[in-house]
């Protein structure tokens, strides 16, 4: 019987399973979907999609209390017109899959939701079948270890797994997503791979199932989040009733918390707590308690007694299951820094999480220090330059070959006092520079311009020597020769050398120093 | 890390012969190919497959998804649902890790239980073994009117029926199989917290009724 109505959505007869329902928002306005009796089924919601598949009608099967129902709507109008509806309003659009509207039928409350993206569906998958072409790129496809194994018989194509400079900008996206709902106030309370979407192939990312958000004064939404995910404070309170003071419920550190895991997961294919140490006998009393009371970081420097037992895991979570050969150390000094933040000073203190905010720029100033792996075959084909006098990629281990210029930044803190910014900036072949990295009033944000996101010089290896040429830089200077190095001319990168970017307020001079001589 | 282990303890008696036993064999394969699209799946789900009839066997031992093969199996001979029930015991002892002081231990396994008939067998003091391990859940299927529900019943509280034992209500039990062993993997490690009875699993098709 459900052949039939399955058929019969498919063919010219597909009108008559269209249904029509109203807007409980915009008075007249109403929306079609397509019912052919079997939606599909989330946690909590029946799921249909339009008649052209641009958008979905989600039905929550309960009833909605007056508390949700006013949280549903103050989500699909006053934050969605704060969030999309003013200047740089795009750039997040794409950043989540926000409901546009609130619909009503036979007492069921839905949502109207925008249909994913076309890239967020696998174009081929699996390397060796068709299993889940068409599927959807849930995150947890690539934030274990297992999907990525060669020898692995499910592992995913080649072509679907992008290189691991690809993650750094996914995890840039998703830290710049959660920055925006906190800093309207807001908390997503349910982070995790399952409600971010990520696609590697064009370095995106989009956060879903918003409708769980967390909104200032009004109570939060009764779920506790996705294991692997959810806060130890919630964990270790979740025992007490639900209007216990001493309750731990989901919010803006819970978020911080669910962030860092997502980062740790997206870089290194592992999960930060879960380790070989054994704290009940009693299996779930045991999970409990090492992810919430007694969790302790599988990387900790001096309490190694949750070190991963790799002849307990599975052999194809290797090679990235091996902390001692992929330590995370390798993501490079400023986000070794925020992961001791969130995994140990954080990780039972809430308000010692690095926010979003951190995460982001320890992101990208980490992209600045990559270095392109000359062996075509590496499978990650970026790594973190280690600041070693033998610099070598941590995943393949080939050796860089030739001179590395490493350019270490400096602003004006007083006239003639320049200060280090703890940013550097590692060239390679063919590396750009931005205004960002000429001017320290440039940040590097989503409020970029286009015009600022417009290279205005690049690195190059050139008759056998480094240097650099200047495409947009009006006030370029080598200090060092105290020479000016106009628009359409370049520079000697040697070691030693002082260049002032710009003579603007806010320019800075970088410093060169050659590695691997 | 841990495993989530999932027990199919499948009547394979002579009255499955035919139309039955080719739709649960067919059954098996369209659950490993669903529960291979989902990752919490492949991350966790260890399948086994028992069959009884005269005698019971267990067919796949317990298997990641991955590497799962399904055999052949045919129908014959008497339904000693007691000896499947006394096996699947003795599987989980010997395949179902402990947690020890040195090793994270699996979930709780869960059981899946299919016949078409009445059994031939002192089941009952299979039973009683049964009862001594601990399961997450089990759900036992009566398919089509040779099947006791309300003997079932005494073997777990979660009973479904299938009114006819033919291939479409058969696929239908273990689409919503598979279904449930993918919310289970999902769910299992939500807090600790384990599925523990039917209301927590995904609605079952039309096709099944709940025995209540």
């Amino acid at each position: 019987m459900s052949y039939l109505s399955n058929f019969t959505s498919n063919t010219s007869h597909r009108a008559t399973n269209i249904k029509l329902v109203s807007s409980i928002i915009n008075t007249g306005k109403t929306y079609e979907y397509v019912d052919n009796g079997e939606p599909m089924r989330g946690g909590m919601k029946d799921v249909y999609f339009g008649p052209d598949k641009s958008y979905v009608v989600a039905f929550y099967r309960d009833k909605q209390d007056y508390n949700s129902r006013e949280r549903l709507k103050k989500l699909v109008t006053q934050y969605y017109d704060s969030f999309f509806n003013r200047e740089g309003g795009d750039y997040f659009k794409e950043l989540y899959c926000w409901p546009t509207d609130m619909v009503e039928a036979d007492g069921k409350v839905g949502l109207i939701v925008p249909a994913y993206n076309k890239n967020y569906f696998f174009k081929k998958g699996y390397a060796a079948s068709d299993g889940i072409k068409g599927k959807e790129k849930e995150g947890l496809w690539f934030a274990s270890a297992k999907f990525r194994n060669q020898n692995f018989s499910l592992r995913l194509d080649k072509s679907e797994l992008g290189n691991w400079l690809s993650y750094f900008q996914i995890c840039v996206k998703i830290a710049r997503g959660v920055k925006r709902l906190h800093a309207a106030g807001l908390a997503h309370s349910d982070l995790s791979y399952k409600n971010v979407l990520i696609d590697p192939v064009t370095r995106s990312a989009t956060i879903i199932d918003i409708d769980g958000l967390v909104v200032p004064g009004l109570y939060p939404p009764d779920v506790i989040g996705t294991a692997d995910f959810i806060a130890p404070e919630v964990l270790a309170t979740k025992h007490l009733d639900i209007r216990d003071p001493n309750r731990k419920h989901a919010n803006r550190t819970t978020d911080l918390h669910a962030l860092a895991v997502m980062i740790y997961m997206y870089l290194l294919y592992r999960h930060p707590l879960k380790g070989g140490k054994v704290n009940s006998l009693d299996t779930e009393q045991d999970d409990l308690l090492s992810m919430g009371k007694k969790a302790l970081f599988i990387e900790h420097p001096t309490d190694t007694s949750n070190r991963p037992k790799l002849d307990q895991g599975s052999k194809y979570a290797l090679p990235w299951a091996d902390v001692n050969k992929l330590p995370y150390t390798i993501t490079g000094p400023y986000l070794k820094d925020l992961f001791n933040q969130a995994f140990i000073t954080g990780l039972h203190n809430p308000n010692l999480r690095p926010n979003a905010d951190a995460w982001e720029q320890a992101l990208l100033k980490t992209t600045d220090l990559m270095q392109p792996c000359s062996n075509p075959q590496c499978d990650q084909q970026w790594f973190v330059f280690d600041n070693t006098a033998s610099p070598k990629c941590p995943f393949c281990g080939t050796p860089v070959k030739g001179t590395l210029p490493v350019l270490d930044l400096y602003y004006q803190f007083k006239p003639t006092i320049w200060k280090p910014e703890n940013h550097r900036l590692m060239v390679y072949n063919n590396q750009y520079l931005f205004q960002w990295h000429v001017n320290r009033n440039v940040v590097r944000n989503e409020k970029l311009t286009a015009a600022q996101k417009v290279p205005v010089g690049y690195f190059t290896f050139y008759n056998g020597k480094w240097v650099l040429v200047n495409q947009k830089l009006t006030s370029l200077k080598d200090l060092t020769e105290n020479k000016e190095i106009p628009i359409g001319t370049m520079v000697d990168i040697t070691d030693g050398k002082r260049l002032l970017l710009s003579n603007e307020e806010g320019g800075r001079v970088v410093v060169v120093t050659m590695a691997n001589k | 890390m841990r495993r989530l282990p999932v027990y199919l303890l499948l009547d394979t008696s002579g009255s499955m012969t035919g139309e039955p036993i080719e739709a649960v064999k067919n059954g098996v394969q369209v659950m490993i190919s669903s529960l291979r699209q989902n990752p919490q799946a492949i991350e966790t789900a260890f399948i086994s497959i028992i069959t009884f009839d005269s005698t019971a066997r267990q067919v796949v031992p317990l298997t990641d998804l991955a590497s799962f093969q399904m055999v052949d199996i045919k129908a014959s001979g008497t339904t000693a649902l007691g000896e499947g029930l006394k096996l699947v015991a003795t599987c989980i002892d010997s395949e179902v890790t402990k947690t020890t002081a040195e090793q994270k231990g699996d979930w709780k396994p869960l059981v899946f239980i299919m016949t078409d008939g009445i059994p031939t067998d002192d089941w009952q003091s299979g039973l009683e073994e049964y009862k001594k391990r601990k399961t997450a859940y089990t759900v036992a299927c009566a398919a089509g009117s040779g099947a006791d529900a309300n003997l079932l019943k005494q073997i777990t509280e979660n009973v479904v029926s299938l009114d006819t034992a033919d291939s479409n209500s058969i696929s239908k039990f273990f689409t919503w199989v598979s279904a449930s062993i993918g919310v289970t993997s999902t769910r299992i490690e939500d807090a600790g917290k384990e599925v523990s009875g039917l209301g927590e699993l995904p609605p079952p098709p039309s096709e099944l009724n709940i025995v209540t």
